[in-house]
This record gives C-alpha cells, sequence and structure tokens, in this order.
C-alpha cells in the first residue's frame, strides 16, 4: 500500500517537474565576455569547449545550500532517491522560506508545538551546528534561558516549522560551535524579543572573530585536542599531559591526504551538475524573498494624533 | 548522513575509486602509509612507468591523478598546491617536472593521466597480485601488443574480403576491354562504346 502510494505520488509530480526543468536548467549559450574575448582574438582555441562557458549557478550556491549535496559516501549514493529528495525539498521550501544560515547564526524557529498555549513555540537561539543531508538535514539552536542552558534540534525540512527568521547572519571560526555548552553562560545567551539585523544586498557574509571564555574543567569534550580558533584561555586549564596527549592525536598529514578528501566530497563536475537542477526554483524563491523583504521594510506610519 | 565537504573543490577523477582505501599494512598507520605511497607517486613521476605490487599501484594511482589534476586546476602559484607538491614528490627537481612537463601534456585531456596494467606474477614467488602503472604519454614503446594488423581481426577479414572483390572486378573490367579491343577491328565505334558501358556502371 505504501508503494503504490508513493508511485501514485511520484506519477504525478514527476513528469511536470521534469519537464519544466529540462527546459531551463543551463544555458546553452557562451557567455558574453567569452564572446568578445574570442572577437578580439579570433586564435583563441577551443571555443566551444563546455569550460569556455560561464556557468550560470553562482559558485556560493555549495555555502548556501549545502544539504542539497548528497552524501559522499559511495555505499549510501542512490541518484533516484537523491533527486526525489531535491523535488520533496523544493517542494517543501515553496510552502516556507528557510532563509541562508551558517553555523554562528543567530535564528529564530517558530514550528508547530501541541503543548504549547497558543500551539506554536518560537526558539531564538544561535545555531551551534548543522549536519545530515537531504531531507534529513538538520541543525540544533542553543540558548540560555533563566540561567538553563537550552538547545534544540530543528530538522530543516520537519512539515511542523512555521517560520525560520534570521536574526543575525553570520559565521564564526570554527564549524561547530559545541564548545559553548562548556563557555561562560554570557556567550550562548540572546535576548528572545531580538530585531533582525538586515545586512546589506550582495555584501559577504561576516566572520565574528569572538573568542569565548571557557569555565574551568571538568568539561563535555577535549577541547584541547580539538584546535578551536574560537576559544580564549584554553591554555589556562590543561596542564602537561593534556597537551602531550593532544599532540599525540593531532593527524598533521591528513592535509595531504588527497584521496581521503577526495572521498569526503562531491567532485565539482556533479556539484554542477545537482546545482543546475535546482539552479532556477532556487533563484526564483530567492527573489521572492527579496520582494517580499522590501514590502516588509515599509511601514505604514501612523496617525498619532 | 553527513554533509559533503565544502570547503575545496575538486575535479571529478576518471579512473574507478574504490570507495575505501586500503590501509597498506604498515607498523606507523595512516603517515607510514602515506609516506609509503610518496615513494611510488615520485617514481611514478620520476620513471613514467613502474612495476609493482597491485594493491600499493592502485592506491598510489588515485594520489597520483589528484595531484596532477590539482596542479592543471590551481597552476604553479597556488600555494597549498605548491605545498602538496612538495610533500608527494620527494625529488625536488619534479616539482618543476609536474608544472612544466606534465600539465601542459595533460591540460586537454578527456582520459585518465596513468594507466594500469595487471602483469604476471612470478612462479613461484610471492603470492601477491603485480600490475605496472605509467603516466599517459610516455616516451616508452607500448605496453599491448598492437593487434591492428592481425590477420583474424573481423575488421582485417572484411577489408580482405573487399580488396579480393576489387582485385576480381578489375579484372573482369580488363579482360572485357581486352574482348572489345580484339573485336573491334570488326565493328564500329559506336558498337564498342555500347559493350563497355555496362560494365564502367
Amino acid at each position: 500500500m505504501n508503494v503504490n502510494g508513493f508511485c501514485r505520488i511520484v506519477s504525478k509530480k514527476l513528469p511536470q517537474q521534469f519537464a519544466y526543468k529540462r527546459i531551463v536548467t543551463f544555458s546553452t549559450k557562451p557567455a558574453q565576455q567569452q564572446q568578445e574575448a574570442t572577437v578580439s582574438t579570433p586564435t583563441l582555441p577551443n571555443n566551444n569547449t563546455p569550460a569556455a562557458r560561464k556557468p550560470i549557478v553562482p559558485g556560493h550556491y555549495r555555502f548556501v545550500y549545502p544539504e542539497f549535496l548528497p552524501d559522499p559516501k559511495v555505499q549510501w549514493r542512490n541518484t533516484v532517491r537523491e533527486k526525489l529528495e531535491r523535488l520533496d525539498m523544493l517542494a517543501r521550501r515553496g510552502q516556507v522560506d528557510l532563509p541562508e544560515f551558517y553555523v554562528g547564526s543567530i535564528l529564530a524557529v517558530t514550528s508547530s508545538d501541541p503543548h504549547a498555549a497558543g500551539k506554536t513555540s518560537r526558539f531564538v537561539g544561535i545555531c551551534i551546528h548543522r549536519e545530515r543531508c537531504g531531507l534529513r538535514a538538520r541543525f540544533i539552536l542553543r540558548n540560555v534561558i533563566d540561567h538553563q542552558g537550552m538547545e534544540v534540534l530543528y530538522e530543516l525540512y520537519d512539515p511542523t516549522i512555521q517560520k525560520v527568521e534570521v536574526l543575525r547572519l553570520e559565521k564564526r571560526l570554527d564549524d561547530s560551535l559545541f564548545y559553548l555548552r562548556d563557555a561562560l553562560p554570557e556567550f550562548s545567551t540572546f535576548d528572545e524579543n531580538m530585531e533582525a539585523e538586515h545586512l546589506e544586498e550582495g555584501a559577504p557574509v561576516p566572520v565574528n572573530d569572538i573568542k569565548v571564555v571557557l569555565r574551568p574543567r571538568p568539561w563535555l569534550e577535549r577541547w584541547e585536542r580539538q584546535n578551536l580558533l574560537g576559544v580564549a584561555n584554553i591554555e589556562q586549564y590543561i596542564k602537561d599531559k593534556h597537551r602531550k596527549s593532544a599532540a599525540k592525536v593531532q593527524k598533521p598529514w591528513e592535509k595531504y591526504d588527497l584521496m581521503k578528501q577526495y572521498r569526503a566530497t562531491i567532485p565539482e563536475e556533479e556539484q554542477k551538475e545537482i546545482f543546475a537542477e535546482v539552479h532556477t526554483e532556487l533563484h526564483t524563491l530567492e527573489l521572492q524573498r527579496k520582494r517580499n523583504k522590501r514590502k516588509r521594510s515599509f511601514i505604514k506610519p501612523k496617525q498619532l494624533a | 548522513m553527513n554533509q559533503a565537504d565544502v570547503s575545496k573543490l575538486i575535479s571529478q577523477l576518471r579512473i574507478v575509486v574504490r570507495p575505501k582505501n586500503r590501509n597498506l599494512k604498515n607498523p606507523d598507520g595512516p603517515e607510514g602509509r602515506l609516506l609509503k605511497l610518496r615513494k611510488t607517486v615520485t617514481a611514478l613521476v620520476k620513471h613514467e612507468r613502474i612495476e609493482l605490487y597491485y594493491n600499493r599501484a592502485d592506491e598510489a594511482r588515485g594520489y597520483a591523478e589528484l595531484l596532477i589534476s590539482n596542479a592543471i586546476r590551481h597552476g604553479d602559484r597556488h600555494k597549498p598546491t605548491m605545498e602538496l607538491a612538495d610533500y608527494w614528490l620527494l625529488e625536488k627537481q619534479l616539482v618543476h617536472k609536474l608544472f612544466k612537463v606534465l600539465v601542459p601534456r595533460y591540460d586537454n585531456y578527456n582520459v585518465s593521466y596513468t594507466r594500469m596494467y595487471k602483469a604476471p606474477r612470478d612462479y613461484p614467488g610471492m603470492y601477491y597480485k603485480k600490475s605496472v602503472l605509467e603516466l599517459r604519454g610516455n616516451p616508452y614503446p607500448t605496453l599491448c601488443a598492437d593487434q591492428t594488423q592481425n590477420r583474424n581481426l573481423l575488421h582485417n577479414v572484411l577489408l580482405d574480403e573487399a580488396r579480393k572483390e576489387f582485385r576480381r572486378e578489375k579484372v573482369a573490367d580488363l579482360a572485357n576491354k581486352l574482348n572489345v579491343a580484339t573485336e573491334a577491328p570488326k565493328k564500329t565505334v559506336e558498337e564498342s562504346s555500347d559493350t563497355i558501358k555496362p560494365t564502367a556502371i
């Protein structure tokens, strides 16, 4: 029965989506700059190779939408499932606005909650971790409320999520901020009624180089072994034996292990294919978001007297 | 399910990549493994064709491919690529060879930069499989025997038959002409031209 249902949904959805996509996924015309270059120097070779064409998918997409890239583990790859998941993700993004955010950004997530008073709950916090890909993409928000550290794990494509607001768009120095759990509470305390800060359009995402202050041991993890950039006082609490054991577990050769890096990434050609497939719809969603933002920024003046 | 690492962009390899690496039994662990593979990669870049055990060749092949593809992608002005070349090539004159010889050679290639053959193992001897690893476009004679002149290759059989048929036709043509020439004095020129036409068609 399940399979039947799935097939029905797929057969309804697939033809129109694919037909739509086949038309507008990528440009078949060479870019204008390239044309000019070839006109000025007519002896330039390889005019028609794909390398000479300028891709229309912007290069920052892999940072903004990392969950569209599949898991690089070969045993778990399934191109059909990945494609279907991408369609579902786009469908969900059409229903709810899921903006660009990074580890270190401050978010407010409104989600349905059967036990809350108004049936919805809003949680404000700093994103300390992003993981998993496809429909399973998820992130953790952390905040300190009434002197108690709180963390909520949200699935990005969870249908109970009603609204995701980015209150402050920024990055931190590290890839995940689990060390905030062992830091002083003021470093993960954020006002619940915080106003959203607007970044200028086209400006690069700022990197907040704040260094957090850890409280003394015992810690949840051995932070001294993780080469953290965003921690100020790690030296204060560790002894020689910690330093020695930390030096022992370092893996300085890993930056030269090319095959290990290759197995952990999706190659560029494949990334291009994937983002060419979803680019049009993501781009229209982005434009829509921009339009809405402009609408919101204009507030009708109130008559006071 | 983990997210793919997006901090680096790597070109797709044109060889089959195993899902997991081989550990290549080593007392020094993964670091020792890389040291071992460095020697192989250096030898490959230096000699362009080497014979060694299959497992080690297969592991080293990926590293050599990525080293060359990174060099092509970033060029010699890119610091991380230069560090990589410095690490992987133990003889430093080979860094020059990588950027000045191999990069121009492989710039327009659509296939892998290396080739690997299975080699026969010595008997009696070590049981391990052996192989030959080489860079494409090397100056040595090819390892595979040239089969294009084989008499039994289907193309050659067909070509032979076509040649035979062509010759047969020529001979028939010649014979016709001779016949016409011998009969010509008896008949007029118009008639002789009529007899030739059908053979020409």
